[in-house]
């Protein structure tokens, strides 16, 4: 698939990166009109006082992303999907366009020598060489003015900066004064700035394409190096006649245009539903995601907006802003100051809600605030004043990804952490959009001699690891709380294992093979364990469905000597058709009452297809003969996960071979959903029933599943690549007729049919009923039965050619 | 029948696939009338049309996943008939070895985690004393398995942690403290330590099959011609391997399964009197696998009315096949859906109520499976089955009639189950000898191209259930027709055009019900059939006079 990004930014960079991490065989094109590669936008002004270069702020490229520069998009054409710059043309599979936004000027500016605007590379050189020793004027006072206005404060060549403010505050009109007062006097002590207010500019003389004096309605200023800081609006104009826009490109919540092949992301898209235009880092990064996600296929999200965290630093004081999607003008507004502290909070307040705060050096804690504005709650104005000065975990350091002061200082001590790159595998925090990372660093240098000299040093991976260990320890024990009131313990399975005989080695060997199987590190064996011993928590409910029970049959006949089995009488196998004690009614009282009581908890096993042909009659079952598809509907519109075993489950198997009499599909087919878990085989080999539970337990997500929804460590491998007969095939020894002298000597199958290179699965190694054999190894080879429709592609003696 | 009382029992749990039972009462709560229906339709017969036969077996194969081998190996051996394919001993022995195995495994497992529930119950073997449970195992045998004093402490406290958790897992929700229940509370935990063993037995019981069949369920080396596990033949390890589990096997079986047995017929000896769970008293049995070149573990023949003293030679030509009760037209599925209330239709004579259709032999209804195997093969004289039945009904006092009830069928079971785990060995030893004298064959070679175009084929198989037979009917060397009648499709056929009931409904009628909320009578009767419900349901095709056409070879190698 080729994938096109047409965008230069934070949000192109991110999102070719996190697609090439997803699908590394995914074509991506990054198509922009900078003559530089991605670079971070956060870090411009540090290109004006020259403390930077731009290879410094370049962001890392994935090296088999393509990058074509200096191309500027002036059409695109949906119907061939293609797009076209001034002298090249660009086909795509999927297009994102992630064109961020234009500056605003007041009047035109394009071909003066003596004013810029402040939003790429180029500007920043221009503003650099440009402003020699004039004085410069920068109009507009948000946070992009104020940020690079201080900047210009500290550099020795710049003389004399004045801000031009339409209003009379900074930063944002609804400010109190008694912010301004504070922020004001941060930037007027040097004496080198000064602050027009009320002002804008009302005449202008240019001579020889420079500007030469400039009135304002209280200024005159002579030979000046204007800079525009009044707004931008997105850049999307290419694209008005072939997409529907407003102030943005419109899209749904999944970033979607209305050409489905075609996304928008950031600040060039406006997503339709909610009105809105990202103006935030994060806030890109979320609608990248949903773009990603709508356009791999994986785990779907919708973008939604959500409550905001800004930061502005300059040197004497800290602003932050918090602010819900939500927010809107009409506010009442709490104040709580302290002209010693130069102390600020204000809190914006609409139907007894807080909808925006804003501190200034502030000192409440942030976190707090956001999961105010999140949940919604009604405010208590003298719970906020008694809490001011309480911040638990210090000042907020990265706005992007919410990680405060003590965060750090924690990690930094629990893990041993030295430097910066250590810390990424903790936390995004200073790597999001890169404005807090000197911050980041300084705490992390900071917080070193609270290091513990004696904890052993751990590399990365380790503390990975722990991580994903203490993670999945932390899910289990969830389970603990869940069933509080069942007394069947892990003692009483000890007992058990004991009881048969089965020494702790025994087991521990079991657990090992186990926690290797699912392809995690061996650390893990004891999470494993203790997830063995959680088991018994999980409620099941088993049906069968239009099947011959074989999987029930394989399950119960688990695959090492006792402990599986001892294991299988541990779990809360609720209701088993096959195995339970009760009938007819009783046993759908027994199903009734793990669906009411255990809602949303309780795992679904399916085994067998279901038949849809004649509503489904084909299959009836209970007093009430209710169809498959209606018991299997009724059981799963509760169930916490959905795990398919056998192949019948999985597209129909057998009862789905031509003609298929009974129109008989598989679960996730049936069902209409895709977060069905399918373990097919025919039957399934039991271990990894076993290690998906096990793995549902540890872990809060599914595991990796491949496009069929088979969890990868069980069914990644391919057969042929990992049979133990692959040595004759490379030297040619195969087996030419049934019982022949390579029969009897174990060579390759291929000849007869073996259907080993089509087929994924983990058979060579975890082999059937106690690892006493597999096909292959009884001389019959493979006959795909993990893969979809193999009744009527594999389930024979011949080879594919063949046929 | 308006003062009848109608109960229905759906889903019966603890068998193979979907099946329902409708019995009606009268007043003193005995069964007046009884449906058994099968729930699903799959059409695997259908599915099979169109395609290479070498191909049916592992199609066929997933008809069940319980009798697993059997109609693998049904389906191989029907094609083999139709092209007149000889199999070399080796590939017949090896055969023979996976499927007695399966008969081992099968009714073991269907014993004690099938069946056991119904005659044990868990909460009574709390009050169990266990140096009492000791003793009484002492009573059954001379050497009882896994009989120590620890042991059944172990087992009572497991047990008491299942119950008081108020969890009980597969035991839950069962019909416990029911009338029904006879058992002392020695007597229940006995048993119960035994189903705890008999999870590991069948586990093992399974490797023995897999070593010849690759896996199991669904073994996957037996092709047209003879068997692939050559390699596992011919490795000694591998031999000794499948002859050590036997022989554990068979420790089971002597000093536990047939000792619990010969408890159950001592409890239950009033209901066994009675004749209770009795059905039609038509028997049928085909016979068959041959232990030593010459003599044959099975006999096969036919009795009809509980006459035990004639027995008629099988004739294949008599078995034809009905559907008028059941939900097909012609050779076409034709579904007449259930009532509102979701019950069967039933109301008239010919309303159809199940997929299963209606097998009969010489018109009549038959009951096929171990019962009818033990008395055939008893009364063709049997020299080698003989001292096992005999040994049994001596030592509780039964006669052989008594065999044909609820726990007789039970009994005749394990009688065969013991049989078979003696002279397993002897098929052992003769693929040895074979092996011993150079004879490594486990394939006929023939060139499929050369087969002729069109061919018919059928075979009788008896397989743990009773009788199984398979039909095909082979044009342009693709399958025309094919035709299955499985053991349970005898014993769970619904009624006839002549409104002659099914063996199932015809054990059920006549039973008496304590409490007709808990119909635990009706699942002990049907449970001693062992219903396989996946194998039972098959489309009808073959016409009583096709059958005429095949002809049966007479020697071993059926």
């Amino acid at each position: 698939m080729r994938i096109l990004i047409v965008g230069g930014g934070i949000a192109a960079a991110y999102m070719a990166n996190r697609i090439k991490k997803l699908s590394s065989d995914a074509d991506v094109l990054i198509v922009s009109d900078e003559a530089h590669s991605p670079y971070d936008r956060i870090h411009l002004c540090a290109l004006v006082d020259k403390s930077a270069t731009i290879e410094d702020i370049s962001l890392a490229v994935d090296p088999t992303v393509q990058i074509a520069l200096n191309e500027k998009i002036t059409s695109i054409d949906r119907k061939s999907k293609r797009i076209f710059s001034e002298h090249s043309v660009f086909s795509y599979d999927k297009l994102i366009i992630a064109t961020g936004s234009i500056p605003q000027t007041l009047f035109d500016i394009s071909t003066l020598k003596n004013a810029a605007v402040f939003r790429n590379a180029d500007d920043c050189k221009k503003i650099a060489e440009g402003i020699g020793d004039r004085e410069v004027l920068i109009v507009g006072s948000g946070p992009i003015g104020l940020e690079l206005m201080e900047t210009l404060d500290k550099m020795p060549n710049v003389k004399q900066v004045t801000l031009l403010v339409r209003s009379d505050s900074l930063y944002d009109k609804q400010l109190s004064p008694q912010a301004r007062r504070v922020m004001e006097s941060s930037y007027l002590s040097g004496g080198k700035i000064t602050i027009s207010y009320e002002d804008e500019i009302v005449e202008k003389e240019i001579k020889n394409d420079e500007i030469r004096l400039l009135k304002t309605k209280k200024l005159q200023i002579k030979d000046p190096f204007l800079i525009f800081g009044v707004g931008i609006k997105p850049n999307v104009d290419f694209a008005r006649e072939t997409l529907a826009c407003e102030k943005g490109i419109l899209t749904n919540t999944k970033m979607q245009t209305e050409d489905p092949d075609i996304y928008a992301v950031g600040e060039a898209a406006q997503v339709k539903e909610f009105d809105f235009v990202a103006g935030h880092v994060k806030e890109c990064t979320l609608q990248a995601d949903a773009a990603i996600a709508s356009i791999l296929g994986v785990e779907e999200r919708d973008f939604e907006p959500e409550v905001m965290i800004d930061m502005l630093k300059v040197d004497e004081y800290e602003l932050i802003e918090v602010r819900s999607p939500e927010y809107s003008p009409n506010f009442e507004k709490i104040l709580i100051t302290s002209e010693k502290d130069h102390r600020i909070d204000e809190y914006f307040v609409e139907n007894d809600k807080l909808t925006r705060f804003i501190g200034i050096n502030t000192n409440v804690d942030i976190g707090y605030i956001e999961s105010l504005i999140e949940d919604g709650q009604t405010i208590d104005p003298s719970y906020l004043y008694e809490n001011r000065l309480i911040g638990e975990r210090g000042r907020l350091i990265c706005s992007c990804e919410h990680v405060y002061h003590q965060d750090i200082v924690d990690a930094v001590t629990t893990y041993g952490i030295e430097n910066f790159l250590e810390y990424g595998n903790f936390s995004e925090a200073g790597r999001v959009c890169g404005k807090c990372k000197k911050m980041v660093q300084d705490v992390i240098s900071d917080s070193q001699h609270l290091i513990d000299p004696n904890m052993p040093k751990k590399s990365p991976q380790d503390i990975e690891i722990e991580k994903e260990i203490a993670l999945a320890q932390k899910r289990i024990e969830k389970y603990n709380r869940l069933h509080p009131q069942n007394k069947l313990d892990s003692e009483q399975l000890a007992s058990s294992l004991d009881a048969f005989d089965i020494s702790t080695k025994e087991v521990n060997s079991w657990i090992s093979m186990v926690t290797a199987t699912m392809q995690l590190h061996p650390e893990f064996e004891g999470v494993v364990k203790d997830g063995v011993n959680h088991l018994n928590r999980l409620p099941i409910i088993w049906l069968e469905l239009a099947d011959c029970s074989g999987n029930s049959e394989a399950f119960i006949k688990s695959s090492h000597p006792g402990i599986a089995d001892l294991i299988f009488d541990y779990i809360s196998l609720d209701y088993h058709e096959l195995l339970m004690s009760a009938s007819g009614d009783q046993s759908e009282t027994v199903l009734e009452n793990i669906i009411k009581e255990q809602k949303g908890k309780y795992v679904l096993i399916v085994e067998g297809a279901i038949p849809m042909a004649m509503e489904g009659k084909y299959l009836r079952i209970g007093p009430q003969g209710e169809t498959g598809l209606e018991l299997l509907q009724k059981c799963a519109k509760d169930a916490a996960l959905i795990i398919s075993v056998g192949s019948c489950a999985l597209d129909g198997g057998v009862v789905a071979a031509e003609p298929n009499p009974t129109g008989a599909v598989g679960v996730s087919e049936a069902l209409g959903r895709e977060d069905v878990i399918n373990l097919p085989g025919c039957p399934v080999n039991p271990i990894n029933i076993v290690g998906t539970l096990l793995s549902y337990l540890m872990f809060e997500e599914l595991p990796a599943l491949d496009q069929f929804n088979r969890p990868l460590w069980a069914y990644e491998g391919r057969i042929h690549d990992n049979c133990e007969r692959r040595g004759h095939y490379e030297l040619g020894e195969f087996v030419q007729e049934w019982g022949d002298e390579g029969a009897q000597k174990g060579w390759c199958l291929f000849e007869m049919g073996c259907k080993g290179p089509y087929t994924h699965a983990n058979c060579p190694t975890m082999k059937f009923n106690q690892g006493t054999s597999w096909p292959v190894q009884a001389g019959h080879g493979c006959m795909g039965c993990v893969e979809m429709g193999f009744f009527d592609k594999y389930a024979n003696e011949r080879k594919i050619d063949e046929e | 029948m308006p003062d009848h009382k109608k109960i229905v029992i759906d889903p019966i749990t603890r068998i193979e696939g979907h099946l329902r039972a409708e019995v009606e009462i009268d007043d003193d709560g005995i069964v007046q009338e009884a449906y058994v229906s099968g729930q699903l339709f799959r059409g695997i017969e259908i599915i099979l049309k169109d395609r290479d036969p070498r191909d049916a077996g592992l199609l066929a194969g997933r008809i069940c996943g319980v009798c697993t081998n059997s109609h693998f190996r049904g389906a191989v051996s029907t094609v083999e008939d139709a092209y007149r394919i000889e199999v070399p001993k080796n590939g017949e022995i090896i055969r023979d070895l996976m499927s007695l195995a399966l008969f081992i495994q099968d009714h073991v497992t269907h014993f004690y985690h099938l069946h056991l529930l119904d005659f044990v119950d868990v909460t009574k073997a709390l009050e169990a004393d266990p140096k009492m449970t000791s003793k009484t195992a002492h009573l059954y045998s001379a050497k009882p398995y896994a009989n120590s004093h620890s042991h059944y402490i172990y087992v009572k406290e497991k047990l008491a942690k299942f119950i008081d958790s108020g969890r009980l897992g597969p035991f839950s929700n069962g019909y416990w403290g029911h009338s029904e229940y006879k058992l002392t509370p020695e007597e229940n935990l006995l048993l119960l330590s035994h189903y705890l063993e008999a999870l590991k037995f069948q586990t093992d019981i399974s490797k023995a099959i897999a070593i010849f069949g690759a896996k199991t369920p669904h073994p996957q080396t037996i092709v047209v011609g003879g068997v692939t596990s050559v390699a596992d033949m011919l490795n000694p390890q591998r031999l000794n391997e499948f002859v050590f589990i036997l022989k554990e096997a068979k420790g089971f079986i002597d000093r536990a399964y047939i000792p619990d047995m010969k408890l159950l017929a001592t409890a239950y000896r009033d209901e066994i009197k009675a004749g209770a769970g009795r059905s039609v008293g038509n028997f049928l049995s085909v016979g068959g696998y041959c232990f030593d070149n010459e003599h044959m573990l099975f006999e096969s023949g036919v009795i009809y009315d509980h006459d035990l003293e004639t027995v008629e030679k099988f004739d294949e030509q008599l078995i034809t096949e009905e559907v008028e009760r059941a939900w097909y037209k012609d050779d076409q599925p034709y579904y007449t859906d259930l009532n509102e209330d979701g019950t069967l239709k039933t109301a008239n004579k010919d309303d159809k109520y199940s997929w299963i259709k209606a097998p009969r032999y010489d018109g009549k209804t038959m009951e096929t499976g171990p019962l009818a195997r033990v008395l055939i093969s008893y009364k063709q004289e049997n020299r080698f089955i003989r001292p096992f039945v005999d040994e049994f009904l001596e030592f509780c006092d039964l006669e052989l009639l008594d065999l044909s009830s609820t726990v007789g069928r039970n009994a005749a079971r394990a009688i065969e189950t013991a049989y078979i785990s003696e002279y397993i060995f002897k098929s052992i030893n003769r693929l040895v000898e074979n092996i011993k004298y150079y004879d490594t064959e486990t394939w006929s070679k023939y060139t499929f191209e050369e087969l002729p175009k069109e061919a018919k084929g059928r075979m009788f198989l008896e397989v743990p259930r009773g009788v199984l037979s398979h039909f095909i009917n082979i044009e342009d060397q693709k399958i025309k027709n094919y035709q299955v009648i499985a053991p349970t499709t005898w014993n769970a056929s619904p009624k006839d055009s002549r409104d002659q009931r099914g063996p199932y409904e015809e054990a059920l009628v006549g039973i008496r019900l304590d409490d007709p909320s808990k119909p635990l009578e009706v699942l002990k009767v049907l449970h001693s059939f062992d219903p396989c419900l996946a194998c039972a349901v098959h489309v009808i095709d073959i016409k009583g006079k096709e059958i005429g056409e095949f002809k049966i070879s007479a020697n071993c190698t059926i």
